[in-house]
């Protein structure tokens, strides 16, 4: 029975994205509570799905009733249910920050539900031309909620993302082509099996298939240097979008290309294209290194986490290349954590936006005075991004960092050390961008009472100079009304989520044991 | 695995332990330091009932993705784990007795805590771990007290911080090589790290030249802080010893033996008696190294006399370090010449005191007489060197040893209870430390008497009850070596008494060159370290600001440098890039 929630959760959300828009012709304001209403049906199946998935073991789901290869199939496994997981989980958080801060139309709301739609459609699809679809659901879903606030930036940025992110989704659907041809099937499964009984896997087609493919997701996922689109999307997207956006929309597409280059393709495909690997790892180790390098160099909030982005898929796309079983389980817990982490950085970055101003490094001045819990919030989960346990940040980057010099150790090569150094190079210079943020919160030592009013120019000062009860205290008054956030302080409810998202990052340090019984019949499978 | 073992292996003592730690500061001080007796008594009847029906490694998981084990139980963590129970258990009492601050038990009691997971710990990992944590709690333990005690406690953190992270080398080396931290996985430490381990350990074990922390940190302190901190650090450091080395080696046996008469030596020349009875742990340590040492050379025997030697060892030494306790905290004095004649005034000290220097000095009836007999019946089988009487280098170092051991404790105890009148008339000593004397000397007396059940919480016991070994620690031979050895001491303290008292003033141990030297290193260093750093660091300055205006300025760069170029990928060139990109990796992979 649980099977049937696969088509649900897909279908759901996209067609109640008809209903904001149609209902709204006549109500206004019903887009919040549709996609609430959905995005909570949508968590009970993921749990549903999940617990179904780590007890009782994979499952699949016929579309139509057509048997693959031929029909379409949904599959949900032990790596599939952690994403669909995050997904909804984060989708549902940020619909609480966005009815706290905007944007507030039915067209967002419209848009956010396809987007939901298209990234757990991601996440479930069996089917590589599926997959390309709800790519591209995402993709234009993003492209349209980049644009939302009508500026002239976030427009260009809106139609940088449109143009190249176009092109990148080409690329992938001319390599499913290319092994469409080769293979005479779609099916990921199937694939993984013709390619060995029809091509092989130095077949050149399969090899230029694999070539576009990555190279697609290397655009959508945002490696350098092909990362020139996220910056400017992060930065000039309406907050709440900037939230969704960073925390799952790259994430979907590393999802994708851990799920072709390992369900798809195989690791013996990896092992015999040596070529390959080192070109993955050769991308992965620069993106973490000029990701980590550019972010450092941001003045802009939004932007230096933007590009603190590159930075962290180039770990998990390093995991892919490494091709060891300890390295793609860091690479998951990695995905799922920096999912996290980033969802609670940027919500964090926009409730102090909202409240105080703040969009550049020196606007957060002794904000920890003002809003104690926002600035604890970020300054742990900067920290868990820096890499320090216990935290789900620490635990992806050891299992990555281990598992690349356990493959050093296994052939003797130099590339696995190298990439461990690389790994600890980035994470001085993650601290380097993350302790100018701590320092700026805690230690600048600026006169709140006068800053906030010089910042946020609204008339409403005097009123709120009375120290560190004020970001939850006054805002028990309009939290949640729905009304524009009052300048100087931090709306309730988004921030019980953030504080809460920076627990479970904390938390997840310690399930270190949890996450490696829970995806090892994942990992011993495409390793076996 | 039965039902009660499952039980009793849910829950690592440790935890008990360190939850009871805490407890002790924020309950009030009677039922603190009881709630703390009871943490400590679970962990010697966990032990006692554990017994070598639940041996086996409990709570193994993986952790950090290696295999560790966080419970391991087998027959030599469980008679480290009854004794260090016991005795934890007697010492608290004794703490409570004594006025301790709750602090001192608070700091104790983690300290008992680390150690018990020291012992307890079935992989190097979870070993080095709780050793490293023993160096910062005992140092904890030390510093707490304040006044001297803090610059002795630099040192000791100096000194095991030093072996800690030597250790900690070596662990890693032996991963290296090894592949696997897990006791079960190797025969000891993997010969590859031999050195480092020897080292790291022989720290914490007081090697001779590698031991004046010894006699420099334990005098120091709280004198309830004494009593744990004298027994635990070292014997653990002997356990590990043995886990590293578990087939042992003439080196440490020789070492041992060198370590015995080091020791005895240079105790005889102390007049503060808890630093005489700092220098005597060496001299025991020795003995006990030298048992482990002839692992090979012997076969089991001399390992369980060892290990025997351990255990009785934690017993009278924490109980002579009690009763010179009492005496200190009645009196004040911590310079035996200025005391005197307290048998009378402080009768139950004294009786105490007696049972432990008998103990310590292997009289018949209690219990060092039976280990140190072990031991000596072990090293007389060794005939490398033969000096007199057909016996080794080793067994004369080890009855060179035990005449100094017997000298120093006439000495201690002469100074202390007899020598001249009483000037001063201290009050004997209070309830709880008399109850926390009398377990510690109850058991000195029942394992010396009842030596059969010493045997029974040794490993090996069916090899020591079977045929092929001599095992009769009351024989004829040892009761005539025992007796010769009391006449040695007693003859040779009082004739020599004022060429030792002479040389007390005039010979120095090690720490009278090394400690000046660290210091004017370390000043030098910290000189030249802090100097060289201000150089690299302006330089580092230099750079790092120059690089900052060029990140943040970078389109001022260009413009200085002549050219007009805008550096933000717009769409045309994003789109050029991923083309190329896909270019390069088409080409690479087809054609490479």
């Amino acid at each position: 029975m649980t099977d049937v929630l696969l088509p649900l959760s897909i279908a759901v959300p996209i067609v109640a994205a008809t209903l904001p828009l149609a209902l709204g012709l006549r109500y206004e304001d019903v887009g919040w509570p549709v996609a609430a209403v959905t995005t909570l049906g949508l968590v009970g199946s993921a749990a549903a799905v999940a617990l179904e998935v780590y007890t009782a073991g994979p499952f699949d789901h016929e579309l139509g009733g057509y048997a693959p290869p031929i029909g379409i199939e949904l599959v949900a496994d032990e790596l599939s249910a952690a994403v669909f997981l995050l997904v909804t989980l984060v989708s549902a958080a940020t619909l609480v920050l966005s009815r706290a801060i905007g944007p507030r139309g039915n067209a967002f709301h419209s848009a956010y539900l396809l987007l939901t739609g298209g990234l757990v459609g991601v996440s479930l699809t069996g089917d590589l031309f599926n997959l390309f679809v709800f790519l591209e659901i995402v993709g234009l879903t993003t492209y349209a909620l980049i644009a939302a606030d009508r500026s002239g930036a976030s427009a260009y940025a809106s139609l940088k993302y449109l143009v190249v992110g176009t092109v990148g989704a080409s690329l992938y659907l001319v390599g499913v082509g290319y092994v469409f041809l080769a293979t005479g099937t779609l099916n990921m499964a199937d694939v993984s099996v013709q390619i060995v009984e029809q091509a092989g896997y130095t077949d050149p087609l399969i090899r230029a298939g694999y070539a576009f493919i990555v190279v697609g997701f290397a655009l959508k996922i945002a490696l350098f240097p092909v990362h020139s689109w996220q910056p400017d999307a992060y930065q000039r997207a309406p907050d709440s979008v900037t939230t969704l956006v960073a925390a799952l929309v790259s994430t979907a597409s590393a999802y994708a290309l851990i799920r072709v280059t390992y369900s798809v393709f195989t690791v013996d495909f990896l092992a015999a294209n040596d070529a390959i690997t080192t070109g993955v790892l050769l991308v992965a180790g620069v993106s973490i290194l000029a990701g980590s390098g550019l972010a450092v160099m941001q003045s802009d909030l939004k932007r230096m986490f933007a590009y603190s982005s590159v930075a962290q898929f180039g770990m998990v796309a390093a995991a892919v290349g490494i091709a060891d079983e300890t390295a793609l389980l860091g690479g998951v817990v990695h995905l799922v954590g920096h999912g996290l982490m980033k969802f609670g950085l940027f919500c964090g970055l926009a409730l102090l936006a909202a409240g105080y101003g703040a969009r550049r490094v020196e606007d957060l001045a002794s904000l920890a005075r003002d809003a104690p819990f926002a600035s604890g919030a970020l300054a742990v989960l900067g920290l868990s991004l820096v890499g320090i346990p216990p935290s789900v940040g620490f635990l992806g980057k050891w299992y990555v960092s281990l598992g690349a010099v356990r493959s050093a150790g296994a052939t003797g090569g130099v590339v696995g050390i190298a990439l461990a150094a690389v790994i600890l190079a980035s994470t001085l210079f993650t601290l380097a961008y993350v302790a100018r943020v701590i320092e700026q919160l805690y230690f600048a030592g600026v006169d709140r009472g006068d800053a906030e009013r010089g910042v946020a120019d609204h008339g409403d000062a005097g009123g709120h100079a009375d120290g560190p009860a004020r970001d939850a205290g006054d805002a028990v008054a309009d939290g949640g009304s729905g009304d524009a956030t009052a300048p100087g302080t931090v709306p309730t409810a988004p921030l019980v989520v953030l504080v809460a998202a920076a627990l479970v990052v904390v938390g997840l340090g310690f399930a270190g044991a949890g996450f490696e019984s829970l995806l090892d019949p994942y990992l011993s499978e495409v390793f076996a | 695995m039965t039902v009660p073992t499952a039980a009793l292996t849910a829950v690592p003592p440790y935890l008990v332990v360190a939850v009871a730690s805490l407890l002790v500061l924020a309950l009030p001080r009677a039922v603190g330091h009881g709630l703390a007796a009871l943490a400590t008594a679970f962990v010697f009847a966990q032990a006692v009932l554990l017994g070598d029906g639940g041996t086996g490694a409990h709570l193994a998981t993986r952790f950090l993705g290696f295999d560790v084990v966080f419970f391991n139980v087998d027959p030599f963590s469980l008679l480290m784990g009854v004794v260090v129970g016991f005795l934890a258990t007697a010492a608290v009492l004794y703490a409570y007795g004594s006025d301790a601050p709750k602090w001192v038990t608070s700091l104790a009691l983690i300290y008992v805590a680390t150690t018990v997971g020291t012992i307890y710990a079935g992989d190097w990992l979870t070993l080095i771990f709780f050793w490293e944590l023993m160096a910062v709690t005992s140092t904890l333990l030390v510093w707490q007290y304040g006044g001297a005690a803090v610059r002795a406690g630099y040192r000791y953190a100096l000194f095991h911080g030093t072996g800690g992270t030597i250790l900690l080398a070596a662990v890693v080396v032996h991963f290296a090589n090894a592949g696997s931290f897990l006791f079960s996985a190797t025969t000891g430490i993997h010969p590859a790290a031999t050195v480092l381990a020897a080292i790291g350990i022989g720290i914490n074990c007081g090697f001779v030249f590698l031991h004046s922390w010894l006699p420099d940190t334990y005098p120091r302190p709280h004198v309830a802080a004494s009593v744990f901190l004298s027994v635990f650090t070292t014997k653990t450091a002997v356990y590990v010893m043995y886990r590293a080395f578990p087939e042992g080696g003439m080196w440490l046996a020789y070492l041992g033996g060198f370590m015995a008469v080091y020791g005895a030596f240079f105790a005889l020349l102390q007049y503060d008696p808890r630093r005489l009875l700092s220098y005597h742990i060496q001299a025991q340590v020795g003995y006990m190294l030298a048992g482990l040492g002839l692992a090979t050379a012997v076969g089991e025997f001399a390992v369980v006399g060892g290990f025997a030697h351990l255990f009785n060892n934690v017993l009278y030494k924490s109980l002579l370090f009690m009763a010179v306790g009492v005496v200190i905290y009645r009196t004040g004095l911590e310079d035996i010449r200025e005391m005197g004649g307290l048998w009378r005034v402080m009768p139950v000290t004294f009786l105490v005191y007696v049972v432990g220097a008998a103990s310590i000095t292997a009289v018949p009836g209690f219990n060092g007489f039976i280990s140190k007999g072990m031991v000596l019946d072990s090293a007389h089988e060794i005939h490398e060197y033969v000096l007199l009487l057909d016996s080794g280098l080793l067994w004369w170092l080890l009855v060179l040893g035990g005449v100094g051991t017997f000298m120093s404790f006439i000495k201690l105890g002469y100074y202390v209870f007899f020598h001249g009148s009483a000037s001063i008339s201290p009050d004997d000593a209070t309830p709880f430390q008399t109850a926390g004397m009398a377990l510690a000397a109850g058991a000195c007396v029942f394992l010396g008497v009842f030596y059969g059940q010493l045997i029974e919480l040794m490993p090996f016991t069916e090899v020591i009850r079977g045929e092929e070994v001599y095992f009769h620690p009351y024989s004829t031979s040892h009761l005539t070596e025992s007796a010769a050895l009391l006449v040695a001491g007693f003859v040779g303290f009082f004739a020599l008494k004022r060429p030792l008292g002479w040389l007390a003033h005039h010979m120095r141990d090690v720490d009278a060159v090394l400690f000046p030297a660290a210091f004017y290193a370390g000043r030098w260093s910290v000189w030249g370290v802090t100097e060289s750093w201000a150089a690299v660091d302006r330089a580092t300055m230099r750079v790092v600001g120059g690089a900052k205006w060029v990140a943040m300025n970078p389109r001022q760069l260009l413009a200085n440098a002549g050219v007009d170029a805008e550096i933000r990928a717009g769409i045309g060139r994003s789109v050029l890039f991923l083309t190329l990109t896909a270019a390069v990796a088409l080409f690479a992979l087809l054609l490479g």
